[in-house]
């Protein structure tokens, strides 16, 4: 025997259920420990009932509430700052002070106050969608987009004031990037902009035009060859 | 907006957390009961776990390791709690701890309740790997990281608890087979 009794005791009060091959080898030709693990695992088979207190009924339920209960109050949250943004970016505009009108500024007035108002809390999320619920987005928009960008954390089709977008977003390494592309938008160069503390560049592309918005314009060129990639196998339907 | 997409987006994190508050809520609150010996407690510290881990779900990368995610969670905010409700516990007395484990007798509780309230009276040092080991079903390894301290301290502690708890059941349970 290669354990000594006096091992095979401190193991078994330290792994009751041990399967190493010395331990159960000194199970099997002493009696005395054989005896001694059987009572072990008596032990052990008790001590698990008892710790097996029953958990609340609806305990689960109960939490998956209070999980629901609070992502809602963060949403009206979200909401109330959104529209205290959009009435204070209203009322820079409003005064004609803190930045310079171009022609791209409508549309990023309307992206980012899309953006910062129902679909806000989307900002948060970092778990990848399925390429299909983005392919299936596109189609809606009549785009069959066959090459599918990964690291998108959202996607829906929404409308950004008079424009029909698909609405996205990328986390990055320095915060998410929103991405909207606007089918069929034609009427504009590329250009960059800024609303309400974010920064924003729309950029003519394939069969529209896409907009990115964020706080670190540098990740806008990686996101830009991202989809310029992705939308030039793309067709209209 | 049209929901097709964005609800993909959104309930794959909303699908994770169900199956994880499904699946793993029952041990968490065992285990929280057994770190604070209160039922309204533990049922709190649970809610406010899994509210604290859907805030950070996206850090979890391996589902193998939910369960030892959660728990460390669990044992952070069992440890704000504490400090915050410490307070409560410091007028107790010795005699009302004693009429507490007077109520887990053999007649009353039966061989579990007997083991339960010996669980209780165990010095949290011991209790708490012997908990990660028997309802987390964690290594001492494992344990030990959780506890940042050595895996060889962790086999010490969880044999000591061992025969501790043994030596109070033998002490409670004359007729205790284990002894």
């Amino acid at each position: 025997m290669v354990m000594n009794c006096l091992e095979f005791r401190r193991e078994l009060n330290i792994h009751p259920h041990s399967a190493d091959a010395d331990f159960v080898a000194h199970a099997r030709e002493c009696p005395r420990c054989a005896h001694a693990q059987a009572d072990a695992l008596a032990f052990e088979a008790a001590l698990g009932r008892a710790l097996d207190v029953p958990a609340p009924t609806h305990l689960a339920e109960s939490i998956l509430l209070a999980q629901a209960t609070a992502q809602r109050r963060e949403r009206r949250h979200w909401r109330r700052d959104a529209s205290w943004l959009a009435v204070a970016a209203a009322a820079v505009l409003a005064v004609g002070i803190g930045w310079r009108v171009t022609r791209a500024q409508p549309l990023g007035d309307a992206a980012v106050v899309h953006m910062l108002g129902e679909e806000a809390p989307a900002l948060a999320y970092t778990a990848p969608v399925a390429a299909d619920a983005v392919r299936k987005a596109f189609a809606q928009r009549g785009v069959d987009l066959t090459q599918v960008p990964s690291d998108i954390s959202y996607v829906a089709c929404c409308p950004v004031g008079k424009y029909k977008s698909v609405h996205m977003v990328m986390p990055r390494a320095n915060g998410p990037v929103t991405v909207m592309y606007l089918v069929d938008d034609h009427s504009g160069r590329t250009s960059d902009f800024a609303h309400a503390g974010w920064l924003g560049r729309s950029v003519p592309l394939a069969h529209g035009t896409l907009v990115m918005i964020g706080h670190d314009a540098s990740q806008f060129d990686q996101v830009q060859q991202i989809w310029n990639a992705a939308l030039q196998t793309a067709t209209r339907i | 907006m049209a929901t097709d997409g964005s609800e993909s987006g959104v309930s794959s994190k909303q699908r994770q957390f169900d199956a994880l508050v499904r699946s793993l809520s029952g041990d968490l609150y065992r285990y929280g009961y057994w770190l604070c010996s209160e039922e309204a407690l533990a049922h709190d510290l649970v809610q406010e776990t899994f509210l604290r881990a859907w805030r950070s779900l996206d850090s979890l990368r391996d589902t193998a390791s939910a369960k030892a995610w959660l728990i460390t969670i669990l044992r952070r905010e069992h440890a704000r709690l504490y400090e915050r409700k410490r307070p409560q516990f410091e007028d107790v007395d010795e005699m009302d701890v004693a009429d507490e484990r007077e109520a887990y007798t053999p007649e009353a509780a039966g061989e579990e309740g007997v083991i339960r309230a010996a669980m209780q009276r165990l010095d949290a040092k011991y209790r708490e790997p012997l908990l990660m080991q028997v309802l987390g079903g964690f290594s001492c390894e494992e344990i030990a990281q959780e506890l940042n301290i050595t895996p060889a301290a962790v086999m010490t502690q969880v044999f000591r608890a061992r025969q501790k708890l043994k030596g109070m059941l033998a002490g409670d349970v004359k007729e205790a087979q284990w002894s």
